[in-house]
């Protein structure tokens, strides 16, 4: 299939982010078909991923793991915009462009002569999407925020768990990827409106405002009945007993959803619940609902004696939803079968796990590429989008980011 | 305009939410008796009906209404018109519909089906391994609250779509999508699993502790919690230690590296619980704030109702509701920087009418429509 099938085949990204909600973005544009160029500099490489990998590995090492899974499918320019020429470089490149994308706080871009009027002047096309913490207007357009700062501000911590817990966080960086989904898509909509208007448009993203967003429905339930909903836990209104039981061996649990009577029925069976069977309360749905902590309780002493494997396989057998709780190991151990992950970059009989994409399209979409080397593609990219065979304002490329990262 | 059907089931009716944001018109075909969403708790002014489901009210926010009986002969009929004239069709699996045929029926159309695989929620977190991630160390692991694994599965929907649209608005071509929510979710899991698989280590839930970065953590205050996330680079440990004054943080210059950091996080956490303990919370978020640290407070979400940055950005909407005095309602991460208008979501079948005129019915036929029982 040619080239010209992608979605985004011929878009220009030129990408000033870092860490991870930005490059989480501009990675989902490169899988559309999009030509992503991250903008670094020796300076001020990405500092996403802090730890070293195995000493074993050996394979590549110039980058950590999760920056080579987040920037897969990218070219690196290596640009100095602390320097004049640097900067005259960017506004260049962004003269080419179709879309910006950054995620400095409030004014940076600006200070850097690479804000939305300044680019815009000469091409009216461009797409510039920001994506601070809060946005750049209100009271808090200054203000620092990160993933853990994300998950507290939107009342997600405060929602998760059981009545009466202490807040919860959620051990990754679920937020940067909630703001990098949001401008992903708002930067695809202004392109297509483009097609149509003639013109782009700055698009001031808030992930503060994108993480609300996916608790909206208790945020107006809060706004509307001036109280806070129920929470939940592991439980459903819908299904009941619903939970997460301990079995044996450390750190060992089993998901277990019973749909219906039928599977009550089942389930006592399997459990060895027999003050149970004959219990017409529990015989109904709600009367589970009323009774479950007790539930529970009687629940969890069968599958304490078994393993989550066990446990998860006989109840399956016998048509009761059950899951047990897998971890990263698990996936990749059993990471053949499923689309989410696959290996790039081979050398030296090594590999790097890199996340794909959960769907597929029947006009195909690119296959991933190994993420770049700083400074890699900055010839390339002269070239094919300025027509230079130089300029004053590029670092020559980087053997090894780390080395070179202070601290 | 872009006309999108919508048969999502909560798996990815964030996806068609926010397709209407971006001002596409989207139509959520309904059964008659109305669909599942709209009986999910909790219920606004704890009224339970069809019509005050929190989960409807806001995932079908500036979208239209439609309910048929798809199950009739003449419920089909009317949902090939729906097909023939959508950009899009955005579904999951337990629709009553099949995207093989509506993909043959209508080739430009961009069809979007969302595989949903498991029974529950539930299920779904622990067989993608999120589960594990939340919850305190050694204790029950927990979903999420407010359903927000959900809300991936449907931004992964949401790209996809926008990405394919666009694709149509150039070539005129459609195409089907197949979304995967198990690898939807699994592809959450890229930071456990990428370390897993470099470093051979585990990550595991940590309670209100961070994770990615080694000084973060909600911290109890003299008044409750806050949030403090000390950014990796390396200058902000100085700015740091100088603030706090604690003799072993400061004695230490081995702190000022992240990876340092994380190899000693537990004592750094002990050393800032004892000295967060001592301020007023306000006092601390608001000193982090002024050295650009980032903090927040561990807030509700009945306190965000009120927050004035999404009030001032006009994030929150002023909206009069039968129920009450005027509420403040989210408009939307999209809708919001777009400038664009709010619609309250749709009562069952409201947009029947208009939508059967559009289709080229008559105010008579659609009479006849409702007769035969496929309204």
């Amino acid at each position: 299939m040619s080239q010209e099938a992608y979605p985004l085949t011929g878009v220009r990204v030129l990408d000033f982010t870092h860490v991870l909600a930005g490059p989480f973005c501009t990675r989902l544009l490169a899988d559309f078909g999009a030509d992503v160029v991250k903008v670094e500099s020796v300076l001020r490489p990405d500092r996403l991923g802090a730890t070293l990998p195995k000493p074993d590995f050996g394979g590549r090492r110039d980058r950590t793991a999760t920056f080579l899974s987040l920037n897969r499918s990218k070219r690196s320019i290596a640009i100095n915009l602390k320097s004049d020429e640097g900067r005259r470089l960017a506004v260049q490149l962004a003269s080419v462009a179709d879309v910006v994308v950054e995620n400095f706080s409030s004014r940076v871009m600006e200070r850097l002569g690479l804000g939305y009027e300044n680019l815009s002047r000469d091409n009216r096309g461009l797409v510039y999407m920001s994506m601070s913490g809060y946005g750049h207007t209100g009271p808090r357009r200054h203000g620092t925020s990160m993933n853990m700062t994300l998950q507290a501000y939107s009342g997600l911590m405060m929602a998760t768990g059981r009545e009466g817990d202490l807040p919860m966080s959620i051990a990754n960086s679920w937020n940067d990827y909630i703001g990098g989904f949001h401008a992903c898509l708002a930067a695809v909509n202004a392109l297509s409106e483009r097609a149509s208007t003639g013109t782009g448009r700055q698009i001031d993203l808030s992930q503060f405002e994108c993480s609300v967003s996916t608790l909206g429905p208790l945020l107006l339930a809060s706004s509307v009945n001036q109280a806070l909903p129920k929470k939940w836990g592991n439980r459903s209104p819908a299904a009941a007993p619903q939970g997460v039981y301990r079995c044996a061996g450390k750190d060992e649990w089993c998901a277990i959803t019973v749909g219906g009577n039928a599977q009550w029925r089942a389930l006592v069976q399997a459990a060895g619940l027999s003050e149970y069977a004959q219990d017409p309360e529990l015989a109904r749905f709600i009367g589970r609902q009323r009774r479950h902590d007790e539930i529970d309780r009687a629940i969890e002493t069968w599958t304490t004696q078994l393993s989550a494997v066990d446990v998860e396989s006989r109840l399956l057998n016998l048509g009761i939803p059950a899951r047990r709780m897998r971890r990263a190991v698990d996936l990749v151990e059993s990471g053949a079968e499923t689309g989410a992950f696959r290996t790039l970059d081979e050398q030296n009989g090594w590999s790097s796990l890199v996340t794909g994409v959960p769907f597929s399209f029947s006009r195909e979409l690119p296959d991933p590429i190994r993420a770049p080397r700083l400074g890699e593609h900055s010839a390339a990219v002269l070239q094919e989008w300025l027509g230079l065979s130089g300029h004053a304002g590029v670092e020559p490329a980087v053997a090894d980011v780390r080395e070179r990262v202070p601290g | 305009m872009t006309r999108i059907i919508d048969l999502t089931s909560k798996y990815g009716v964030y996806a068609t939410r926010l397709l209407a944001e971006c001002g596409h018109d989207v139509i959520r075909v309904e059964p008659r008796s109305g669909d599942a969403v709209r009986r999910m708790p909790p219920f606004l002014g704890n009224v339970v009906d069809l019509e005050h489901g929190a989960y409807h009210q806001f995932f079908n926010a500036n979208k239209r209404s439609f309910s048929a009986a798809l199950n009739t002969e003449a419920g089909q009929d009317l949902f090939s018109d729906f097909v023939r004239c959508a950009d899009a069709i955005v579904l999951c699996e337990s629709a009553p519909v099949d995207a093989t045929v509506i993909a043959a029926a209508n080739p430009r159309a961009v069809v979007v089906s969302i595989e949903e695989q498991e029974d529950s929620d539930l299920l779904a977190a622990a067989r993608s391994g999120l589960l594990s991630l939340v919850g305190y160390p050694d204790g029950m692991p927990l979903l999420l609250g407010g359903q927000v694994e959900n809300c991936a599965i449907g931004l992964y929907a949401a790209v996809a779509t926008g990405a394919a649209l666009h694709h149509q608005n150039n070539t005129g071509a459609g195409q089907t999508i197949r979304v995967s929510a198990r690898s939807a979710l699994e592809a959450m899991m890229e930071q456990s699993v990428i370390t897993f698989s470099s470093e051979g280590r585990i990550i595991k839930r940590r309670g209100f502790r961070g994770e990615i970065t080694a000084a973060s953590s909600a911290f109890a205050a003299a008044d409750g919690f806050w949030m403090l996330s000390v950014i990796a680079a390396g200058k902000v440990w100085d700015d740091f230690v100088d603030w706090v004054q604690d003799p072993e943080l400061s004695a230490d210059p081995s702190l000022a590296d992240e990876a340092q950091r994380h190899a000693k996080r537990e004592l750094i956490a002990a050393r800032l619980d004892a000295w967060s303990l001592r301020h007023p919370k306000a006092e601390l978020i608001a000193e982090a704030q002024r050295r650009h640290i980032p903090a927040s407070p561990v807030a509700t979400v009945l306190e965000i109702c009120e927050d004035e940055q999404l009030i001032a950005r006009g994030y929150l909407l002023e909206e009069q509701r039968a129920e009450a005095a005027p509420v403040r309602v989210p408009r939307g991460a999209i809708a919001t920087p777009r400038g664009a208008s709010y619609r309250r979501a749709p009562t069952l079948g409201q947009h029947n009418g208009e939508i059967l005129a559009e289709l080229g019915y008559s105010a008579a036929e659609h009479e006849m429509l409702m007769s035969v029982g496929a309204l």
